[in-house]
């Protein structure tokens, strides 16, 4: 009987490699396994058997009947799977036929370029302990000449071509204006606080001058200040070379010249290698290999008085960051005045995602 | 601001090995920013002296002329010439093919009418030694031939640094070659040689006279001046300068006139205070009077301008006309002229702020004035006097000085010099290096500072011209060791903090959280617009200006004269320019708008705004429902509702004739109407020429600026027990709305948890709609009965029938 069972395995190999489809694979299986099927029909012989028999035949008639069940299943599996392929392959989707693919399918959104570049330096002075200010881009003299140590018949005053109002009620010396520089901040930011403090203020402002291709009149700056106990010059570098080594993701060839500006003392200009260039000298750093970056100094004392600050206690520094320079230099813009345009065709250009 | 290397050379003497451009760094680094490096005077040497050999008629030309010339015993060259001068044997300058002449013209091979010509026998006009010439340059007859120029002359090779202005807005001293010198030599470690010494003094002295001064000086105290010397000295002879004058002053771009209105210049540009010589036969009476005007008059100053000049200003005057604007420029009416022959001399100085306020008015800005208006330096006149008088000497041996210098204006004796006290501690501690007190006191001592050691901190003594405006304090004393010790020579180094926490503030959180969603979840882009705008916009958005007192007095433009009170004109303004490119498009800006307020001049609203636009089909919905979930993913206090007549909107006029009349919802912060959502009315798309729908959204977060919103999720346990629903179909006719539906169902007391949802809505026509709806029931303590249910929805049909809304039917 094992031997029976042995070529009825065979044979039911043999025979299933053969099917093509459903029906005939079912048919087998009763061949083999229905109540007349000889498998069946083996297992009725049993009856006959000595013990010993049984026990030796027995699981190995089971044996093959799982085999069976389990080979006739995975054949008929292998047949719907034919039949469903089939089916998905007439109702294919081109996966290539993508949104992005698309004329005018509103996919996209981004934020500003300007708004890319001012989040990640206020981050940058966020993890460097440093608070995120603004201010009123109307402003009166104090807060934007007087208190910074520019007096009203100061020649710094025309340096900076300012808007003003029609403001015929005011006092002379507090007539209102367009802000012309961030620095308004560092007046509004020391009165509010005790030393030691540091503050960044990113923000918009003014200069009434004539347009072009690297001149607005509403422009952005970021201006930064720190006062506490023995603040110092090398203090002041090593934020500003963290600063550029972190937007420019390598370290940044920096100098420090002198540079003339009423609210700090001593005052800096700070130059960083051209990176157009590389500092070889071409048409962008006026073949000199450097670029124009940011002011910046250690607080005039004045200016820290104006802020109620004890200028023989405390000192401090200060920069001024020309953010929409920084942009145009980052994303290599030829125009400062795409960055108010309002023309999408600039903006989509900054893609989110 | 150009200075000649040449000349600087005269007081600091420089190691011949430093190139022009070490030179350029040196002084950016340390002093000014040099924004250009030159070397000049190359040209002279590509020009030869030549001897004409033959002269011929040009065959095509009655006024030209073949002109043969040797360079030398085997080089001869032949141009056509049109100058009526040239003749047999003289001696003139050839200039070849390929010489860029001082004019800016270069020599290229060139037929003239027919013939080829070698290059150009030149004039002194176009070798810009002259402004008129009658013909070429006629050598003298002992000239040897073949011989560049610069060798003939003696002219030296030159380097003109173009220095900022700018950078030397607070260094009246820098203005003259004889400032800068000092600061190179300091910052090279070279001696200063100043030849103005004591000796020198006596010897300008002692051509004075015991004359009695022809010429007096009356300074009126109301005047703007702090100084006046003048000076009378007879037979000048008017003449050219000496080359080496006139090439120093075409070195640093000052054009050669005469003898002695070169020696003006070259004073001022040497020692860095203006003058003014004036013919003193053209001044009538014996004084020279300095005050300020009583009363607006005309003035017609050298450059031949008439000028209106007005009570305050202050003039040199005669016994009967004015003479000069004072500190800006000259009258035409006392200038040298060649018939010249007695001369009086003017040092003077003047406030700086009115000086200023003057050349700003009259939009005249003088290499005088230019220096005033840094404020100079009163005690530094006398010397320019002196040098004045040397150089006229020099240059006019016959010279003799009437008696001597007349003077009037603040006592000069009473000039006290600023001392200061700084700590050596304190210098190095501020610039964050070691620097002995020795090197210290070195650079002060360079920088013609005086110092001497007090038991714990240096007096500095300040030299007079630095203190004008300058130097004050000690931070100014830590300005000067740091810029010539090398900033760059700083090593950086992280300061000692206290830490604590520090995040963005309200508002900053807020703009981030908006900008994330609106670019990320509503696929808008972020956009900024200027925040002044200008009539002609404003009246092509129908748009009523409240803000007459918020108006700019020097505007660049009438398109932006003034500051916005909303977004809306420069939405429409931006959508307009978008619509011609894009079918759909998506923006926001994050800003401010002004508003005039009586107490305070301004107030300034930080305003988000949001627009959508389509071609071809309406986006408010899609809007409306994008600041719904802006307004929830801000944690904003919002809801929308309907126009109300009792709660006007805040940010939007309702009375605008571009609002939609029928697409217009309030959005509704902390009970105030601070934000609007709406249709543009399709009559001022036309006006902008948008064809399509656009919708706008704007909300006023100022109020959030300092306060935190909280945040609303919360968490319910989940319920154990099924909840049920049952969705019922109701009819709407074509004045009622889904809320209508709404609106009647919060009236119905269930007495379980109920939610109703929109499931579908079916709108065959416009008549009337089917609205599909979902009431869903649970009870978080027990199963739902069907007795219940039973009643909710009996209880539902009836608010729904007493709000004339029913089942359909069938």
């Amino acid at each position: 009987m094992v031997e029976q069972l042995d070529s009825l395995a065979k044979e039911f190999n043999d025979k299933i490699k053969l099917l093509s489809d459903e029906a005939e694979v079912l048919n087998l299986k009763s061949e083999f396994l229905g109540k007349k099927g000889k498998v069946s029909e083996i297992l009725k012989g049993l009856r006959n058997c000595s013990d010993e028999e049984k026990k030796i035949i027995g699981p190995k008639a089971n044996q093959l009947k799982d085999d069976i069940s389990e080979k006739v299943a995975l054949k008929l599996q292998e047949f719907e799977l034919i039949q469903i392929n089939t089916k998905l392959k007439e109702n294919q989707i081109d996966l290539n036929n993508r949104e992005s693919l698309w004329f005018n399918k509103n996919i996209t959104g981004g934020i500003h370029p300007r708004s890319i570049i001012q989040r990640e330096i206020e981050d940058v002075f966020l993890s460097m302990g440093f608070e995120v200010l603004d201010g009123p881009h109307i402003e009166d003299e104090f807060h934007n000449f007087e208190a910074l140590n520019i007096p009203g018949d100061h020649p710094a005053r025309d340096m900076q071509d300012t808007f003003w109002f029609n403001d015929p009620k005011s006092p002379e010396g507090k007539k209102h204006l367009l802000r012309t520089h961030t620095s308004t901040i560092q007046i509004r930011g020391m009165r509010e606080r005790k030393p030691p403090f540091r503050f960044i203020a990113p923000g918009t402002v003014f200069r009434c001058e004539r347009t072009d291709a690297s001149h607005e009149m509403v422009f952005n700056q970021l201006e930064g200040m720190m006062v506490g106990e023995d603040i110092s010059v090398g203090n002041l570098i090593y934020f500003m070379k963290t600063l550029l080594k972190e937007i420019f993701k390598k370290d940044t060839e920096v100098r420090l010249r002198p540079g003339f500006f009423p609210f700090v003392e001593p005052g800096f200009e700070l130059d960083i290698q051209c990176l157009i260039c590389s500092g070889k000298g071409c048409s962008v750093c006026k073949k000199t290999g450097w670029v124009e970056l940011l002011p910046c100094g250690m607080v005039h004392p004045n200016v820290l008085e104006a802020g109620g600050i004890d200028s023989s206690k405390y000192n401090g520094f200060a920069f001024g960051l020309g953010l929409d320079r920084l942009v145009m230099m980052r994303y290599g813009i030829d125009d400062i005045r795409h960055l108010n345009s309002g023309d999408l065709r600039f903006n989509t250009q900054f893609s989110a995602f | 601001m150009l200075i000649s290397l040449d000349w600087i050379k005269d007081f600091s003497p420089l190691e011949n090995t430093l190139t022009p451009n070490e030179l350029g760094l040196k002084l950016t680094m340390g002093t000014a920013e040099v924004e250009g490096v030159e070397t000049i005077n190359m040209f002279w040497k590509e020009v030869k002296t030549v001897e004409v050999t033959h002269i011929e008629g040009h065959p095509e030309a009655d006024k030209l002329n073949l002109v043969t010339f040797k360079l030398n015993d085997k080089e001869s060259f032949r141009v056509v010439c049109g100058a009526s001068n040239v003749r047999m044997g003289m001696k003139t300058v050839f200039a070849p093919i390929g010489t860029t002449l001082p004019i800016g013209f270069t020599l290229e091979p060139k037929k003239i009418r027919g013939i080829i010509s070698e290059g150009m026998l030149c004039s002194e006009e176009e070798l810009g030694l002259a402004t008129d010439s009658p013909g070429i340059m006629d050598l003298p007859e002992d000239t040897p031939v073949g011989v560049d120029l610069l060798t003939l002359w003696g002219k030296k090779e030159d380097v003109v640094f173009d220095i900022d202005n700018k950078s030397l807005t607070h260094r009246p001293d820098l203005w003259g070659h004889f400032g800068l010198a000092r600061e190179f030599s300091a910052l090279y470690e070279v001696p200063f040689n100043s030849p103005f010494n004591e000796f020198w003094i006596k010897n300008i002295e002692s051509m004075f006279t015991k004359d009695s001064a022809p010429m007096g000086v009356q300074v009126d105290p109301g005047s703007s001046c702090l100084a006046y010397f003048g000076i009378s000295l007879d037979n000048v002879v008017v003449g050219e300068s000496p080359r080496w004058i006139k090439d120093r002053l075409l070195a640093v771009g000052l054009r050669p006139i005469n003898n002695i209105v070169d020696i003006s210049n070259y004073v001022m540009l040497e020692l860095g205070i203006p003058l003014h010589i004036f013919d003193r036969d053209l001044i009538e009476g014996k004084n020279v009077q300095i005050k300020s005007l009583n009363e607006s008059i005309t003035f017609t100053t050298l450059d031949e301008v008439e000028r209106t000049l007005i009570a305050g200003d202050t003039v040199i005057s005669d016994s009967k006309k004015p003479l000069v604007l004072a500190g800006i420029m000259g009258g035409l009416n006392s200038g040298v002229t060649e018939s010249t022959t007695k001369i009086f001399i003017e040092v003077a100085n003047w406030k700086a702020a009115e000086v200023r306020k003057t050349s700003t008015r009259l939009g005249l800005r003088t290499d005088s004035s230019m220096r005033y208006e840094k404020t100079l330096d009163s005690q530094l006149c006398y010397r320019s006097l002196l040098r004045t008088i040397e150089l006229i000497k020099q240059l006019c041996p016959d010279v003799s000085v009437i008696g001597k210098p007349q003077y009037d204006g603040n006592n000069l004796e009473d000039f006290k010099p600023l001392v200061i006290k700084a700590s050596v501690e304190e210098i190095t501690k501020t610039l964050g290096k070691e620097i002995s007190t020795h090197k210290i006191i070195d650079i002060l001592e360079r920088l013609d500072f005086k110092v001497s050691k007090g038991d714990e901190s240096l007096l500095i003594t300040v030299p007079s011209n630095r203190s004008t405006k300058d130097i004050e304090c000690q931070a100014d004393i830590i300005e000067e060791i740091g810029r010539v010790i090398g900033y760059d020579n700083i090593t950086p180094v992280g300061p000692l903090l206290d830490v604590g926490p520090v995040r963005l503030n309200p508002l900053h959180i807020l703009k981030r959280k908006a900008q994330d969603f609106l670019s990320q979840h509503s696929h808008a882009f972020e956009v900024t617009s200027y925040p002044m705008v200008g009539e002609s916009l404003l009246k092509r958005a129908q748009w009523t200006d409240q803000l007459e007192s918020l108006k700019l007095i020097n505007s660049l433009s009438v398109e932006q004269d003034r500051m916005r009170d909303s977004f809306i004109p420069s939405f429409l303004e931006i959508a307009a320019l978008n619509s011609k490119t894009y079918e759909n498009f998506r923006f926001f800006e994050l800003g401010k708008t002004y508003h005039f307020t009586e107490d305070k001049f301004s107030e300034e609203k930080f305003i988000l705004g949001l627009s959508f636009y389509s071609r071809k089909s309406n986006p408010i919905l899609d809007l409306l429902n994008h600041v719904e979930r802006l307004g929830n993913f801000l944690n904003l206090p919002m809801d929308i509702v309907e126009k109300q007549p009792k709660f006007k909107n805040n940010v939007v006029d309702e009375s605008w004739l571009g609002l939609h009349p029928y697409e217009f919802r309030n959005l509704r912060i902390m009970g105030k109407m601070d934000g609007a959502v709406f249709g543009v009315h399709p009559l001022i798309l036309k006006t902008f020429k948008i064809k399509g729908n656009l919708a706008m959204a704007f909300i006023d977060l100022t109020q959030f600026e300092k306060r935190e919103l909280k945040d609303k999720l919360s968490y319910r346990p989940l319920s154990k027990f099924p909840s049920s629903r049952f969705d019922y179909t109701v009819c709407l006719n074509k004045d009622q709305s889904v809320e209508d539906i709404f609106n009647a169902l919060k009236k119905v007391k269930m007495g379980v948890e109920a939610t109703h949802k929109i499931v579908d809505i079916y709108n065959p026509d416009n008549l009337e709609k089917f609205v599909t709806m979902g009431t869903f029931l649970s009870d978080s303590e027990k199963t739902l009965e069907g007795s219940l249910i039973k009643e909710c929805e009996e209880k539902i049909i009836n608010s729904l029938e007493k709000a004339s809304i029913f089942l359909k039917k069938g």
